[in-house]
């Protein structure tokens, strides 16, 4: 009620700062061979330096001017700008078909002038990536991936070669919310993470915040990755794929009535199990090991007020060897999502979103039998509506009702296997949210965006809850019925962000926002493993907190083709969650009694440096920070760096493009190791050596780094079919990452111990992809 | 459980495109001189032993300090009084007695000024049924074989396990710590998985049984999850829980013993 209040005197407190009649101009953005919707396009008055607005994740805008004559300039990367002159006399729609620019010639970029949209929006700590880029970037195996090219951005860490989880600003990998369509995916990773559930064939829009954060994102402390898939192509059928070294792709898309509704179909299956049949091992060869994944999405304009679209993702990894045991694990998302035109200042979009992820754990050996599954599953209600109140007040505001059901394992096992049946009992909850945030711009110069979001848990029964002590002793114990209320808990999150304009090329930009999160991972087993358990914030976890203040110098060059940006932030964390010795997560009823909490900080600077245009682009980012954890239980009470401390992270990426038919890229990284803890001694335990640790984290692993080249071929052009080919190396000049440090008695000195390093990719590894459009 | 993540890793480090190892130089700290108590009451009717010495770095050789003078006595809730005497240096026995089930021991060390003290309680005795041998899960073209060990879990009651093999009377560089969450009543067949010694047929393999309480489980436990840490979500390795208090490095176990013997073919 009282949000309700407050909102509604914000409304009319902004409302109360139109000064004078103003005209709506709105419409949509759209890409004129395709059709699909694009997001983030600018909107902007030529003859008014304040005035202007972007397209919101349905490719809509809608901008406020006064009447009179002006010229708006419709301008997005990749895309020739147009500028429409109108005469603003009453509210009009123009909907605008960009075209995308064929060659990077540099006539054609010289008459789209670049825009300054880093300098001149508010919004700090976002990246977008623009596909066209991702897809240049070269990559393991030449399977190009949205996660592991947001790790070449600052801020953004790689949690280790060949692995797609990441960190950002110094937050742990499950402090990252990640959506596809609105729905969280909460094991992004194929293959023990050596891919992501991304497939980018069926990506049209990727946005990364780390700070900043806009108020209608919220339940995880560290950032949020918003992919969004693509429409399909409204005007044309077109079928496009790729075969690769370990995987294939196809897609599928086209209009379901023209113009009005299209639809996109998109899967990709791998067979990494060919490296398995060459292998010399029986058990090896008879196993399976793969994943494939689908993506579809359909969408249907009733009218220019109203549409309908219908995404789904479907993703699995099966492995299995052969007669000893098997695991499959997975996700699973729909999003029902209708957006409704009000009016020309008011749109609304309604969202019905379904999420799953479950794992199997199998043992096939009848003397060992047992079956082990787990899975959360979600169903989210979301209202989110934009309001253009003026040209220089722009509202968000919604609501968001989401349900989370968790099943924490069950085993069920056979009459002639070791183990027994067991099962953990169900976790219910709601986690709901609202929020309100304006978008001021006070003048040419100052905007602010600012707002909040207030948080809740509400933990349900039925089920029994216990409390416990530090040491892990039932204190208290509890059982509800259906429904009944076990434990809630309200945040409010603030979300501050203020820039300034020196000139159309540079700004400084600051922001405090607190984030909170209420659904913990629990996974104390190497980062590979499926076998992911949420929990819910209860009378034993509270709710993760972190606040974080944020200030950079935004600078562009040579008309915004070079953008630098320089960003400082620093983070408090609350409630941080660690394990204690020997905790023995996986089916385990009482597995609150095995957390022990704690505090932290992360602080850091990131610089970035980027050409975004012209036959050579690329970037250069550069992190300096500082990750510290603190937890009574650990490390004598004192600070200890964690494992994502990365003191220094360096990225570059560069994409030339020689002409028509060949481009070439390159990236390079170097990263500080993780902090990890190392044995500082050795006794002797049962006639065997044991190690003896002293601090926590106080160690690292080698810095690693590593150069990949690719290289794209467009085939000669048919009216009918374009093909092209990609190269690549990954790791071109063999350096040996370490993956793995181990310690053991010596194998040539007797009597001594020695320490063992793993790498998995200490060799040049070639692709090559054939990609093919009709 | 177990096999589970030790499949997990094994795939993961062995399959991947270009998996290498080598030995490396790692600059690691000087931890050194820390007291050191192994102490263990078995139900064989025999010389009990409690060892003591100290920890050495890492780039040490494997020679251990031992620490002679102390004081050692372990005492039953049945009154009885065990005096423990030196010999080796750093070796301290007692007369020969057998540890009952049931009986609550406590070790008392008295040395350099400080008393430690750990009690343990001897469970009851689960019957070492057999152990067999199979073909190994992996490498298994060359012969290797894998070693099970099969007892009857007693219901209603947590049971602890831990297991010690020696092949060809060398001991295997590997901790085999098990309870009963999962299988509690149940006829068990346990596989002792590691990957540090290659067993193959003609190979004399002997397996120690001990029934060991919680405390002395969670010891075990903690180190033989530590030998399967990743570089990045890996359980961080500390030192294991001990029983004994003011903290020091090892344990006290009063446990109950049991070994068989099979040749492997």
């Amino acid at each position: 009620m009282r949000f309700v209040l407050v909102c509604l005197s914000l409304l009319f407190f902004a409302g109360s700062l139109l000064a004078q009649k103003k005209i709506i101009i709105s419409g949509t953005i759209e890409d004129k061979a395709t059709g699909e919707k694009l997001i983030g396009a600018t909107i902007k008055i030529k003859e008014l330096t304040k005035s202007g607005t972007t397209t919101n994740n349905y490719g809509f805008y809608s901008l406020a001017v006064p009447a009179g004559n002006f010229t708006l300039v419709y301008s997005y990367v990749g895309y020739n700008t147009v500028e429409t002159p109108i005469s603003a006399a009453a509210d009009q729609v123009i909907d605008i078909r960009l075209d995308q620019q064929k060659e990077l010639s540099e006539i054609v970029i010289r008459s789209n002038k670049p825009n300054n949209d880093n300098v001149a929006s508010p919004q700090m700590g976002e990246e977008r990536l623009n596909m066209a880029q991702v897809n240049n970037v070269p990559v393991l195996l030449g399977e190009k991936d949205i996660l592991k090219t947001i790790t070449l951005l600052p801020g953004i860490e790689s949690a280790g070669e060949g692995n797609t989880g990441y960190y950002v600003r110094g937050g742990a990998s499950d402090q990252n919310l990640i959506l596809l369509d609105e729905a969280t995916v909460y094991n992004a990773s194929h293959f023990f993470g050596f891919f992501s559930t991304f497939n980018s064939d069926a990506i049209k829009d990727v946005s990364i915040y780390k700070g900043g954060m806009p108020a209608e994102y919220g339940g995880r402390l560290s950032s949020v990755l918003d992919v969004k898939m693509l429409d399909g192509n409204n005007k044309d059928y077109t079928v496009e794929g790729g075969l690769g070294l370990i995987s294939s792709r196809l897609k599928v898309e086209g209009p379901i009535v023209k113009d009005k509704g299209s639809f996109m179909l998109s899967a990709r299956r791998t067979y990494i199990d060919v490296f398995l049949h060459a292998s010399s091992d029986s058990t090896l060869k008879g196993s399976s090991l793969y994943f494939y994944d689908i993506n579809a999405k359909a969408n249907y304009h009733f009218d220019d007020k109203n549409a309908l679209y219908v995404s789904g993702y479907f993703g699995k990894d099966v492995l299995e060897l052969k007669s000893i045991f098997g695991t499959l694990w997975g996700n699973s998302t729909g999003t029902i999502r209708f957006n409704h035109i009000f009016n020309n200042r008011l749109f609304s979009n309604t969202s019905l979103v379904y999420s799953n992820y479950n794992y199997t754990i199998e043992d096939f050996q009848s003397t060992n039998y047992f079956k082990a599954t787990s899975q959360i599953n979600d169903v989210n209600f979301k209202e989110d509506l934009q309001y253009s109140l003026s040209n220089t007040h722009t509202l968000k505001f919604g609501l968001n009702v989401l349900h989370h059901t968790i099943a924490p394992g069950t085993i069920t096992t056979n009459s002639t296997s070791s183990f027994n049946d067991v099962s953990v009992e169900e976790r219910y909850g709601y986690e709901n949210a609202a929020y309100l945030s304006d978008e001021w711009r006070l003048n040419s110069r100052i905007t602010f965006l600012y707002g909040f979001r207030l948080s809740s848990l509400f933990l349900l029964g039925p089920g029994t809850f216990k409390t416990y002590d530090a040491a892990g002793n039932v204190l208290s114990s509890a059982t509800y019925s259906s429904g009944a209320l076990v434990k809630d808990y309200f945040n409010l999150e603030p979300r501050f962000t203020a820039s300034y304009l020196f000139s159309d090329e540079s700004s400084v930009k600051a922001s405090y926002n607190r984030n909170t999160q209420n659904i913990h991972l629990l996974n104390n087993s190497t980062s590979s493993s499926p076998a992911d358990l949420y929990v819910m914030s209860s009378n034993n976890i509270k709710p993760e907190i972190a606040d974080q203040v944020s200030t950079g110098y935004f600078r562009n060059f040579s008309e915004n083709t070079y953008e630098f940006s320089a960003e400082v932030y620093y983070k408090w964390l609350q409630n941080q969650i660690d394990y204690k010795d020997g905790a023995q997560l996986i089916v385990n009823p009482d597995v609150e009694s095995l957390l022990t909490y704690g505090s932290g900080r992360a602080y850091g600077v990131e610089l970035f440096l980027k050409k975004k245009y012209g036959k050579f682009n690329g970037w250069i980012g550069y992190t300096l920070s500082r990750t510290e954890l603190k937890f009574a239980a650990i490390n004598d009470g004192n600070y200890f760096p964690a494992t994502q401390d990365r003191t220094n992270d360096l990225s570059v990426v560069g994409i030339y493009q020689l002409n028509e038919r060949w481009s070439f890229s390159s990236d390079f990284i170097y990263a500080t190791g993780n902090a990890v803890t190392f044995p500082t001694g050795k006794y002797e335990i049962g006639g065997l050596t044991t190690f003896s640790y002293s601090e926590r984290n106080g160690y690292r692993m080698p810095s690693s780094n590593r150069l990949d080249i690719g290289a794209t071929l467009e085939g000669k052009k048919h009216k009918k079919y374009h093909s092209s080919w990609t190269f690549g190396i990954y790791n071109v000049y063999a350096h040996r990452d370490p993956y793995l440090i181990t310690f053991r008695d010596s194998k040539t000195v007797p009597n001594t111990t020695e320490a063992v390093e793993t790498s998995i990719f200490a060799t040049r590894i070639p692709s090559v992809t054939w990609n093919f459009k009709f | 459980m177990k096999r589970f993540k030790f499949c997990l890793v094994f795939l993961a480090v062995t399959l991947t495109f270009a998996a290498c190892t080598k030995v490396i130089d790692l600059k690691l700290g000087n931890d050194s001189g820390k007291l050191v108590i192994e102490g263990n009451i078995t139900n064989l009717d025999s010389p009990q032993y409690i060892k003591l010495s100290r920890n050495v770095p890492f780039t040490s050789t494997n020679t251990y300090p031992p620490v002679s003078g102390a004081t050692v006595t372990v005492s039953d809730n049945k009154n009885n009084i065990y005096t423990f005497t030196e010999g080796p240096a750093g070796t301290y026995s007692s007369a020969q007695f057998p540890g009952v089930s049931g009986n609550t021991y406590q070790m008392t060390v008295v040395t350099g000024g400080t008393t430690y003290k750990a009690n343990s309680v001897m469970p009851a005795l689960v019957p070492f049924d057999s152990i067999t041998y199979k073909k190994a899960d992996f490498k298994s073209g060359n012969n290797r074989r894998e070693i099970t060990v099969h007892y009857q879990d007693q219901a209603g009651i947590p049971n602890q396990y831990r297991f010690i093999m020696w092949v060809n009377s060398v001991e295997v560089s590997a901790v085999f710590a098990y309870d009963d969450e999962f299988s509690d009543g149940r006829y068990v067949d346990q596989d002792l998985v590691e990957n540090t010694t290659d067993i193959y047929p003609g190979d004399t393999v002997k397996v120690e049984m001990q029934c060991i309480d919680k405390p002395v489980y969670t010891y075990w436990f903690t180190l033989m999850e530590q030998g399967f840490g990743g570089p990045d979500g890996g359980v961080a390795p500390s030192n294991p829980p001990t029983n004994i208090t003011p903290a020091v490095l090892g344990y006290f176990s009063a446990h109950t013993t049991q070994a068989k013997t099979i040749i492997v073919q």
